[in-house]
């Protein structure tokens, strides 16, 4: 209960705080446009990304939920003995193969 | 009504809510936001369940990983917003009407028998103690092997189909190799030639 | 309850297989271009020796929980799918030569997609059937994909995966239903839960409808048809080639562990679902291919009305039915084989040559290829005295024995209506002037193996008896 309070209270305070003070006090058209490294500015911000990004996004998918596996098995490694570990070697190995081949094809390389 | 039953009425509450608006909203980036305040209220169910391991997976995986892929997807795709609503309002009569059939129809054989033909025992709460982490790796790496060296297989299948459909060799690009570089002696840069000095002619 | 390592070699045939597969990618992608022709060679012999080990354990056995079956049907399917493979890799090697598509890749996939199918072939858990079926599908669509100059196969790729996703969501809340009410993942619980308890709960029902309008999904049954036609266009011919054939056996064992493995005691239920299906596809597919000019659009409308007619075996729910089901798809499967052999024979760099009229005065130009189309297209329109013929019988046979006289004869009719657009074709090749000259393409191996297929449709009819014997014994193990 306690624990819930103040995730809220952080919350909300986070909000009413960033809108009271966050308000420029003198504002003007410097002030109000947005900020951002890299991008322009001015234009819509939904700019076309390349295909690449995709394929590196899938990639980190595919790892993330790898490890996702590997968080019960290492919690229960004891009580599952030698099979249970070797279970997740052959796992691993058959990843590895997937790894392998990314590698070599150059798809981790940006160019 | 105890503080459970006010919780999972909260939670379920904003679940259907931002479904429906993944499905309704306008702009596909704040359907993809919604769509993460989703995932973010089904692992608070499983957490209320007691399911704390699916709990963090789902908000690792789907709102981590998954939801950047989305986001990259509506990125990339640069969808006019205004070409896909024209068929939103044209179809909602039809949907909406099976829709609703189909709910009432589920509403209906869901609220008329009993559910099961195994009896089963009310699900007991554990104690602080209890690792829902622990009970899932017992059986998912034991009797599951089978499946379970299976989801591996599925994992390189689909970085063998990633790769083989988006990766395209660009030989045009200038790229460094730092080995290469490194591995460069003066030699290789400068090349001493010899050139005979010309004589004047006489 | 204290864990058991479980026996492993009831599955050595796959494991071996999965490790070819890696060897195959690997290899493929270290040797480089010139030795493409490795991963050919290789997966062919790879798939070849899991044949042989298949043959040489030949068993009945059950291992990892429950969750692997071995038995005859399960074999029998496999060894198919394998052979079927094989004869689509051999078939196929020009036309992805000439489309730069032979890639290690293909293979990798084409492997993974079997290995996917043995799985599905051999589950005996609900999520062993989930995850063959999308080992399954996700090497299939992007089979399809790989071709990505080419607009129409990016569109049949998009169109199977998103109604594949949609038909696995709907497997998936359909087995969630039976999991609710009976407690369990494992088909053979499942079987024994429903035979004591109530089997008209209804949730269990709507759990059925949901699995068995899944499995129509990915079997192409009407209603739930509509990527067929569009796929099998869209696709590139190797592919689509490799999709008609194997995937239908695998669909087969799925039907039959889920429906008769697992569901049996509500046959009742499952089998006015499956009449509609049925007819329905048998009626509507017919009568469409009909009116196509596309032959491999007019093959994909008559893949559906022969899906249909395997259904009709498959719901006369007694054991020869299933028996009569399972020839059925072996010999359909192998017919399509041949007929889209054929298409890829015409097919050069240029051209895809899947229109009717490239078969016009093939007689002329090829007299052998004329009747090697001729036997194929006799024996899909199921006229006597071809293979085709008998499987359509074993079928109604069955449905006779059911005393399904009315689905019979509605079956007999629409039957004799889909054996015009395959005679149509033959009149095309044997009346009709050529339009143009009509060029061959492929290789030896390929021209010899195709005569074969087709010649096995005539020549293969003292082993009918036998073949049906052993499809027989292999349901009469299931039930």
């Amino acid at each position: 209960m306690i624990f819930i309070a103040v995730a809220v209270a952080i919350g909300v305070g986070a909000f009413i705080a960033g809108w009271y003070l966050g308000q420029p006090s003198r504002p003007d058209a410097d002030k109000n446009s947005p900020y951002e490294c890299g991008f322009e500015a001015f234009e819509d911000a939904r700019m076309k990304f390349d295909v690449r990004y995709y394929l590196v996004a899938i990639l980190f998918i595919l790892f993330d939920l790898e490890i996702a596996f590997l968080f019960p098995w290492g919690v229960v490694l004891e009580k599952i003995g030698r099979f249970g570990f070797l279970a997740m070697v052959v796992f691993l190995t058959i990843l590895v193969v997937g790894f392998v081949y990314e590698w070599a094809k150059g798809a981790l390389d940006w160019e | 009504m105890t503080f459970e039953h006010i919780v999972f009425y909260a939670i379920s509450l904003i679940l259907l809510v931002s479904g429906l608006l993944v499905v309704t909203v306008k702009n596909p980036v704040k359907a993809a936001l919604f769509l993460i305040l989703c995932f973010v209220s089904g692992a608070a169910l499983w957490l209320l369940l007691e399911a704390e391991f699916l709990a963090l997976t789902l908000i690792l995986v789907y709102v981590g990983a998954v939801m950047v892929l989305f986001l990259f997807v509506v990125m990339m795709l640069d969808i006019n917003i205004a070409e896909m609503r024209e068929g939103f309002v044209r179809y909602l009569p039809v949907g909406g009407v099976v829709a609703v059939l189909m709910m009432l129809e589920m509403a209906m054989i869901l609220a008329s028998s009993k559910t099961g033909l195994v009896e089963r025992s009310h699900p007991v709460s554990h104690g602080a103690d209890y690792s829902n982490t622990a009970e899932i790796g017992s059986v998912l790496y034991t009797d599951y092997v089978y499946p379970f060296e299976i989801a591996s297989v599925l994992l390189v299948v689909a970085i063998v189909a990633a790769i083989a459909l988006t990766m395209r060799k660009r030989p045009q690009t200038k790229k460094q190799t730092p080995s290469r570089q490194i591995a460069t002696r003066a030699g290789d840069r400068l090349r001493m030639v010899d050139l005979k000095s010309e004589k004047k002619q006489p | 309850m204290e864990f058991q390592i479980p026996d492993f070699a009831p599955a050595y045939p796959e494991i071996f297989l999965l490790c070819m597969a890696g060897a195959v990618l690997l290899l493929d992608l270290f040797l480089g271009k010139r030795f493409r022709n490795l991963a050919y060679g290789l997966s062919i012999a790879s798939l070849l020796a899991t044949i042989a080990m298949i043959i040489g354990s030949s068993q009945q056995a059950t291992t990892f929980n429950g969750m692997f079956l071995r038995d005859l049907m399960g074999d029998i399917l496999k060894i198919a799918v394998m052979l079927f493979t094989i004869m689509v890799f051999i078939y196929s090697r020009i036309y992805q030569q000439d489309r730069h598509i032979f890639k290690g890749e293909y293979f990798v996939l084409a492997l993974t997609a079997v290995l996917g199918m043995m799985v599905m072939i051999s589950a005996g858990n609900m999520l062993l059937l989930y995850l063959g079926l999308e080992l399954l599908s996700l090497s299939l669509y992007s089979l399809i994909a790989m071709r990505r100059d080419s607009l129409h196969a990016t569109e049949a790729a998009m169109k199977y995966f998103i109604l594949g996703a949609l038909a696995s969501g709907i497997l998936l809340y359909g087995m969630s239903m039976i999991y609710v009410t009976t407690g369990t993942l494992d088909l053979a619980q499942i079987h024994a839960a429903i035979r004591t308890g109530d089997s008209a709960n209804l949730v269990l029902s709507l759990g059925l409808v949901f699995v068995v309008v899944a499995i129509g999904f990915k079997l192409g049954a009407v209603p739930f048809h509509m990527w067929v036609p569009d796929v099998y266009q869209g696709s590139p011919t190797s592919v689509t080639l490799f999709l008609g054939s194997a995937p239908k056996l695998a669909a087969f064992a799925m039907l039959m562990r889920l429906l008769v493995g697992g569901l049996e005691n509500m046959s009742g239920q499952w089998q006015q679902m499956l009449i509609i299906l049925a007819l329905f596809s048998i009626g509507f597919g017919n009568i469409v291919a009909i009116a196509q000019t596309n032959m491999k659009r007019m093959l994909a409308y008559s893949a559906i009305s022969h899906v249909g007619f395997f259904l009709l075996g498959v719901l006369s729910a007694t054991p020869d039915g299933y028996a009569a089901s399972m020839f059925y798809i072996l010999v359909y499967g192998f017919m399509t084989l041949g007929s889209f052999g054929m298409i890829l024979l015409l097919s050069n760099k240029d051209s895809e040559s899947d229109m009717i009229a490239n078969f016009k005065g093939m007689f002329s130009a090829h007299p052998l290829y004329a009747l090697v189309m001729t036997l194929l297209m006799v024996s899909m329109a199921g006229i006597p005295p071809l293979i085709g013929f008998n499987a359509k019988l074993a079928v109604i046979n069955a449905l006779v024995e059911s005393r399904l006289y009315w689905v019979a004869v509605v079956a007999v009719l629409f039957s004799v209506v889909g054996a015009f657009y395959y005679l149509r074709i033959v009149k095309f090749m044997y009346f009709d002037q050529p339009g143009e000259a009509i060029r061959l393409n492929g290789g030896m191996e390929m021209h010899t193996l195709l005569t074969i297929n087709a010649l096995a449709l005539i020549l293969g009819l003292p082993w009918i008896g036998w073949l049906i014997r052993i499809c027989n014994s292999a349901l009469a193990q299931l039930s």
